[in-house]
């Protein structure tokens, strides 16, 4: 029984109106990519930030376009923000059936906050899922019988998280299962931060694995062209796009994940039918890239550690 | 994640593991390594749905499949709000003009990915579990990849259909059971049918009750009812979903479990038919599975002395899981093998279409 005293809200959540600035018809059109096709966007790395995990990093993308959308907060670009904590190696519990080698397990989680729509607690299929990819990107890469009887626990906290479209575009039609293109470069982050926050636990790995995402985009006048590291609301329309996890020092794939029609033969027949290798490969190039940060970061956090394992933390020194 | 290991010594599995990677490879039932086991499958066999089939795999894996659909009003119709649309007013005449012009080539809008709904039964498995999430995130990943499927559901401006596959998987999950629960549903779309309609254009729909004037959802090529939607438009087969394994240089196809616990590498492969013919098949989603070999127990038996971290230089007759990942060019030749002209996708597709 409604109650038909009141003037009551609406039944479902509303969205805050956004107004069409009045200063040029130029802001409803989307965002456009400025960097070249092969330039990433800039990659924040730091490791050890958690103190009370053995292992920890944090992982950010700056926004695409940050001078420009600025000012209105419906054309907000997106960033990407992550943090990763490692718990382990720890004991398995008496209960657990003997295991020779180290149990993995992973969690990816949305905070909340992460997007526009609201995120619940539990997780749900689509970070289920993003946790799959990601434990089989990293099981490849432990040398696990090191730690018999074992496990780790990868928790990763998606702090803001991109999305399909950007906010001026109306509803977003994603929230199903299976997620937008935004999920690829989350799960490319996820492999990078993943890898670096393992190495500040001092777990042992064959070979440093990073993602690396790049996607076949439709551009208004030239045909179909790869870009490395796609932003989903800077491109008019995504056809297709692979993330990959690579270890560049054994020129080895553990994790690939494309979607999408890949030959795609659109309105112009043969002229634009993109093929897997060069997808792969360009998608390669950017974890490549991604690999040239990692290391700048475990570097710098190995000199911190080195520094306070020979004359103290530098704090408690300068006190 | 995985299934359960199989009882296999060290040592045996260190002996198909060699004689997986001859050339030419020899594998245990001496099949060659695109040639499938023998299957059985039946169609149409639940009557309470709209489109069902059943099928059982040679090594006595067995799954069910049903369609159901139901009609259900387009949502977010009613609080489209006044700037949604505004750019494209703004944009004017080009702009209605390419609207006009879809609207006579597809007849209809465009469908959404959450008008698919897919969910996989297993037994002894909890639904939350990895493996059921990831089966069927993958089945649903593959379906609306092709948008062919998912523009069919549009009935008109205000309502479409609804779809949902339930699949259930009647034996114990000895191997990964993609392939199988994929090819189920594949017969289970091919063989539902929808009520025609008897409403025109917008209004509410309604019905014929008559189960004999019922369209397919996938009409066969020589029987479209009419020639406004030509065959090429659009695929008119679901997409499958093959489970490729590679050991050393070579490639297989429908690997056996016992071939599967050696895999150096799993690939789940999403092939859908071209929209236009001799070109081979669009691949639609490609991802790679954790091989169970690494987390078999005698994965470990070798490496504990610590200094060696390859595998592949293990001990003579003690096989062990390999760490790293699956090299770029076997990668590629995994691809092509089921997407090229006259591949096994094709020929999978082609067996299919046989029971339709």
């Amino acid at each position: 029984m409604t109650d038909r005293r009141r003037i009551n809200g609406p039944l479902g959540g509303t969205a805050p109106p956004v107004f069409v600035s009045s200063l040029t018809s130029k802001t409803t059109s989307p965002a456009k990519r400025t960097r070249a096709p092969d330039e990433l966007r800039k990659i924040f790395l730091k490791t050890g930030l958690t103190p009370s995990a053995s292992g920890s990093a944090y992982f950010e993308l700056e926004p695409s376009t940050p001078t420009a959308a600025s000012e209105c907060l419906a054309s907000k670009a997106p960033a990407l923000k992550l943090t990763c904590t490692v718990h382990g190696p720890r004991p398995l519990p008496r209960s657990a059936p003997f295991s020779p080698q180290l149990l993995l397990s992973t969690r990816i989680k949305f905070a909340p906050f992460a997007a526009r729509q609201r995120r619940g607690y539990i997780p749900n299929v689509g970070e289920r899922d993003l946790a799959a990819h990601l434990e089989t990107a990293l099981r490849g890469v432990l040398i696990g019988e090191r730690w018999p009887k074992s496990g780790i626990d990868v928790v990763i906290t998606v702090l803001e998280g991109e999305e399909d479209n950007s906010w001026n575009k109306g509803q977003s039609g994603e929230s199903g299962r299976t997620g937008g293109w935004g999920m690829m470069s989350i799960l490319s982050g996820c492999i990078t931060v993943a890898s670096a926050a393992i190495i500040d636990a001092g777990i042992d790995c064959i070979d440093l694995v990073t993602g690396g995402v790049a996607a076949v985009v439709r551009q208004p006048t030239a045909p179909p062209q790869v870009f490395l590291d796609p932003c989903p609301s800077d491109h008019e329309e995504i056809f297709a796009a692979c993330v990959i996890g690579y270890l560049q020092t054994r020129d080895e794939i553990t994790e690939l994940w494309t979607k999408r029609s890949i030959m795609a033969s659109t309105d112009d027949n043969r002229a634009n039918t993109m093929e897997f290798e060069p997808l792969v490969d360009q998608a390669v190039e950017a974890a490549v890239a991604a690999r040239l940060v990692l290391i700048e970061a475990i570097k710098e956090s190995t000199e911190v550690k080195v520094q306070t394992s020979q004359f103290g933390h530098p704090k408690n020194a300068a006190s | 994640m995985a299934p359960p290991p199989t009882p296999l010594s060290p040592s045996e599995l260190s002996y198909l593991h060699t004689s997986l990677s001859l050339h030419p490879p020899i594998r245990p039932d001496a099949r060659s390594p695109t040639s499938f086991r023998p299957l059985v499958a039946e169609t149409d066999l639940l009557p309470a749905a709209n489109g069902s089939a059943r099928l059982c795999f040679a090594d006595g894996t067995e799954a069910i499949a049903g369609v159901k659909a139901e009609v259900e009003k387009v949502q977010g119709l009613g609080n489209v709000r006044w700037y949604d649309n505004m750019d494209a007013e703004m944009g004017g005449i080009e702009e209605s003009e390419r609207d006009g012009e879809q609207e006579g080539e597809r007849g209809k809008g465009v469908g959404e990915d959450k008008w698919i709904e897919v969910t996989v039964d297993m037994p002894g498995q909890r639904d939350d579990d990895a493996m059921v999430v990831f089966l069927a995130q993958m089945i649903h990943e593959g379906l609306v990849a092709d948008g062919g499927l998912k523009n069919r559901l549009v009935i008109n401006a205000r309502w479409h259909w609804r779809l949902y596959i339930d699949i259930l998987l009647l034996s114990p999950p000895h191997t990964y059971p993609l392939p199988l629960l994929s090819l189920t549903t594949h017969l289970a779309l091919l063989s539902t049918r929808l009520p025609a309609p008897i409403s025109n254009h917008d209004e509410d729909p309604l019905f014929n009750d008559d189960w004999d004037a019922s369209s397919p959802l996938y009409p066969s090529s020589d029987t479209y009812p009419d020639a406004k939607t030509p065959p090429q438009s659009s695929p008119a087969r679901p997409p499958i979903t093959l489970l490729v394994i590679s050991v050393g240089d070579n490639v297989f196809f429908d690997a056996s479990r016992e071939e599967l616990a050696v895999a150096d590498a799993v690939l789940a492969v999403t092939v859908g038919a071209p929209s236009s013919p001799s070109t081979g098949l669009n691949l639609l989603a490609v991802r790679t599975i954790d091989p169970p070999s690494r987390l078999s127990a005698s994965a470990a038996e070798v490496g504990r002395a610590g200094a060696e971290i390859d595998a592949e230089g293990g001990k003579e007759g003690v096989w062990k899981a390999s760490k790293g990942g699956m090299k770029r060019r076997v990668l590629a030749r995994m691809v092509q093998m089921c997407v090229e002209g006259g591949g096994v996708g094709e020929e999978v597709l082609g067996g299919l279409g046989e029971f339709s």
